[in-house]
């Protein structure tokens, strides 16, 4: 039995709004495994994004642990948790959030000016990754002269060029319409099939159970009937 | 890489940045031109003055054989009073003193037995008296008589062949001794000669040129009474070295009033010499005074016609051009004839007075000007805060890609860099294009004011001044930035992303 890539121990995340307490997650339990495609469904508001957020680190639990490929999250400082989402992982929006003022490269490149590599070799990169996703055509395009479709593809380019272990998704498809949407969860399927894990938040339990091994249903911050541990790694059930 | 960005950033505002941009740009244009001007005037008076053997003379004067203290401990305010009434009076007292300095007469004056004296003195090459004098001028020829009543000479020291080179009809002197003249040339113009042939018709021909007699009446019939006023209030010091001159001068304008005899010599004009224009010799203490002399003798003729006046013979030349063997002795000379009771300055003393004095004025006003690159940063900072609270979701997209928040801090400083760069550049630029009207002006306000013409730029840009305004900016603008900049590395990202 491999270690999974992902253990998250009764972790919280909590909100202070005004006075109350807003509970996001409540202490939830969850592993994930290497090269595991995982689904995230529940009703708005349950707490699916913020549990995105903190496995790609851009959040912090209040309380509880998510180890990462044997490290600890929680205890990261920001230069490491940059690092971590620099290395590990490749976040993919509902809203794409591309910066409109840049060529579909030079988004699709971005990642690689916080590693600093030269620009010749982050155009050939980003060019590369354009061809695999059926925009090479289009690298010299800016976001607006793209449909939401080419950018949601040119979100996924980027989201890949760093070669994470793990792609985060939140609503991939969630502004897409259901042809274009299929041709976004082929390249998220395609990019499982090389290897990474994928957490991906919808709200289609019709696209989870086609495309995910295992769905984990949310409500009010923790997950319901489902098991929250990997089929193949638990080993059974 | 980040460069990149930054320059996104700031090209997606142009107009917001092309404003805030110009505030740099007016500050490092003034500031540049502030500084440019003192350097140019600093480097006029530079060029013109260690030029030559300037920086090894020294002026001499007579002295009043004591140097008087102006330092205020020695002067003391007796009696009961307040003290803003004592340091007021104290004051007045040290004013009083100094004019009475300046205005006292020589005890000792510069006469042959004086320079050579002075000549044993350490480090003095040589010494030699500034003969300045002035006659009236005679010129007969066959058809015409041209006259003035009163010219000013100067002698020429023709072993060094002083003014040779403003030498425009005629020739140069044949010796020192020589019975010759040279007249400017505008004192023939004023007669009326311009051309060639003028100058023909008059070279070869005599001068006589006889001294000046005084039709004023006896000047000092009140004078012991004046002087007996004036010595009721001086200090001990002060009465010493009256009593010393006191007797020296009643004899002195007793022979002049008795005598008032006249010198009268003729000379052959052999020369005419032009005006003085840039890159002609200057020295400061002998073309000092000669820039309104119409007369050239050699310095062995006019040191003798000057000598023929009694009273010149009593009271001495009126200065001394004493050449020290280097420069870096001038000041030690100075102070030693000083001390000898003789009046001196040496022109390297002047030239750094002047030079201290034009730096703490380029300093103050580039200070005041400084103001506005300080104002301007205010709006860089305004600026910057704005492009940060646009850019919000570009930061959040930024650090969910691995962006370091040093990283998101230098895209903000860079940014703001750059229009502190450019805004120093284009100032920088700006400046130097407007130096060449402003020199223009400024040269043709010179050129009708100054005695001694001067051909180099008067605002003069350094290569350090010039790496200064883009500097100067840039610094500004990062400095600027700072904390826009922190404020954007601070950034929630997950708050930013969802921003809009
Ligand atoms: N910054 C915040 N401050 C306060 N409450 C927050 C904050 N972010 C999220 N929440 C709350 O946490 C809970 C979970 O939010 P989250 O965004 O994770 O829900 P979600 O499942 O992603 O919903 P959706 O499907 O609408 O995106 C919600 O009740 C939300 O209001
Ligand atoms: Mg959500």
């Amino acid at each position: 039995m491999s270690t999974p890539l992902v253990i998250g121990t009764r972790v919280t995340r909590e909100y202070h709004l005004g006075g109350e307490l807003v509970h996001a997650l409540r202490g939830i339990d969850f592993e994930v495994a290497e090269g595991e495609f995982v689904a995230l469904l529940g009703r708005s508001g349950s707490g699916k994004s913020t549990l995105l957020n903190l496995l790609g680190g851009l959040d912090r639990p209040t309380r509880g642990s998510i180890q990462v490929a044997g490290r600890e999250l929680a205890s990261m400082n920001a230069a490491e948790l940059s690092l971590y989402r620099r290395t590990t992982i490749g976040f993919i929006f509902q809203s794409f959030n591309l910066v409109t003022s840049q060529r579909a490269w030079e988004n699709v490149a971005l990642p690689l000016v916080f590693q600093g590599v030269g620009r010749a070799e982050r155009k050939r990169r980003a060019l590369e990754l354009l061809e695999q996703v059926g925009l090479g055509k289009r690298a010299d395009h800016r976001p607006t002269q793209l449909s939401g479709g080419e950018q949601q593809r040119v979100a996924i380019a980027r989201s890949l060029i760093n070669k994470p272990r793990m792609l985060l998704c939140d609503e991939p498809t969630g502004n897409l319409d259901s042809n274009t949407s299929a041709q976004i969860m082929g390249l998220l399927r395609d990019a499982h099939t090389k290897g990474a894990s994928l957490v991906m938040v919808t709200h289609d339990p019709a696209l989870a159970a086609s495309h995910a091994q295992r769905t984990l249903r949310m409500a009010d911050g923790a997950f319901v009937d489902e098991l929250p541990v990997p089929a193949v790694a638990g080993g059974g059930a | 890489m980040i460069f990149g960005l930054a320059l996104d950033g700031l090209l997606r505002k142009k107009g917001r940045n092309l404003l805030t941009m110009s505030g740099v740009l007016i500050g490092v244009f003034a500031l540049t031109l502030i500084v440019a001007l003192g350097q140019g005037l600093s480097h006029a008076v530079t060029d013109t003055v260690a030029s030559s053997d300037n920086l090894r003379q020294i002026g001499l004067t007579g002295g009043m054989g004591i140097e008087l203290s102006n330092d205020p401990a020695d002067v003391r305010i007796e009696g009961e009073m307040d003290d803003d009434r004592r340091e007021r009076l104290l004051r007045a007292a040290i004013n009083r003193r100094q004019i009475r300095q300046w205005s006292g007469r020589r005890v000792n004056e510069i006469d042959d037995a004086a320079i050579e004296k002075l000549s044993k003195l350490p480090h003095v090459e040589s010494i030699t008296p500034v003969i300045i004098e002035r006659y009236q001028l005679q010129l007969d020829t066959q058809g015409k008589k041209y006259e003035t009543p009163a010219s000013l000479s100067i002698g020429v020291d023709v072993g060094r062949k002083r003014y040779e080179e403003r030498l425009i009809a005629g020739r140069y002197f044949s010796g020192p001794q020589a019975d010759e003249v040279i007249l400017h040339e505008y004192l023939l113009y004023k007669w009326g000669l311009l051309t060639s042939n003028d100058y023909e018709s008059v070279l070869g021909r005599k001068v006589k040129l006889s001294s000046i007699i005084s039709e004023q009446t006896d000047p000092m019939q009140n004078a012991p009474e004046q002087m007996r006023a004036m010595m009721a209030d001086m200090s001990d010091e002060e009465k010493k070295a009256m009593g010393v001159l006191l007797p020296r001068l009643m004899q002195q304008f007793g022979q002049f009033s008795g005598e008032r005899q006249s010198v009268e010599r003729e000379f052959t004009l052999v020369g005419v010499i032009r005006e003085q224009i840039p890159g002609d010799v200057f020295n400061v203490i002998e073309d000092g005074n000669a820039v309104q002399t119409d007369v050239f003798l050699p310095q062995e003729t006019a040191r003798q016609l000057f000598l023929g006046s009694v009273v010149n013979r009593e009271l001495g030349y009126p200065r001394a051009l004493v050449l020290v063997d280097d420069a870096e002795n001038a000041p030690a000379v100075e102070q030693a004839l000083r001390d000898q009771g003789y009046t001196a300055f040496s022109v390297a003393s002047v030239l750094e007075q002047v030079e201290t004095m034009l730096t703490v004025i380029t300093v103050i006003i580039a200070f005041l000007t400084g103001i506005a690159l300080i104002v301007s940063t205010l709006g860089i900072v305004n600026t910057m805060i704005t492009s940060v609270l646009e850019r919000t979701r570009e930061i959040g997209i930024f650090k969910a890609v691995g962006a370091t928040n040093f990283q998101v801090m230098a895209v903000f400083l860079v940014e703001s860099a750059l229009i502190g760069f450019v805004g120093g550049l284009v100032g920088l630029g700006l400046a130097a294009l407007a130096t060449i009207p402003g020199d223009l002006i400024a040269k043709s306000i010179i050129a009708d004011r100054a005695a001694v013409p001067y051909a180099g730029g008067v605002f003069v840009i350094p290569l350090w001044l010039a790496l200064t305004g883009p500097a100067l900016g840039t610094v500004t603008a990062v400095i600027a930035a700072i904390l826009p900049a922190r404020r954007a590395s601070s950034i929630d990202p997950v708050k930013a992303l969802r921003h809009d």
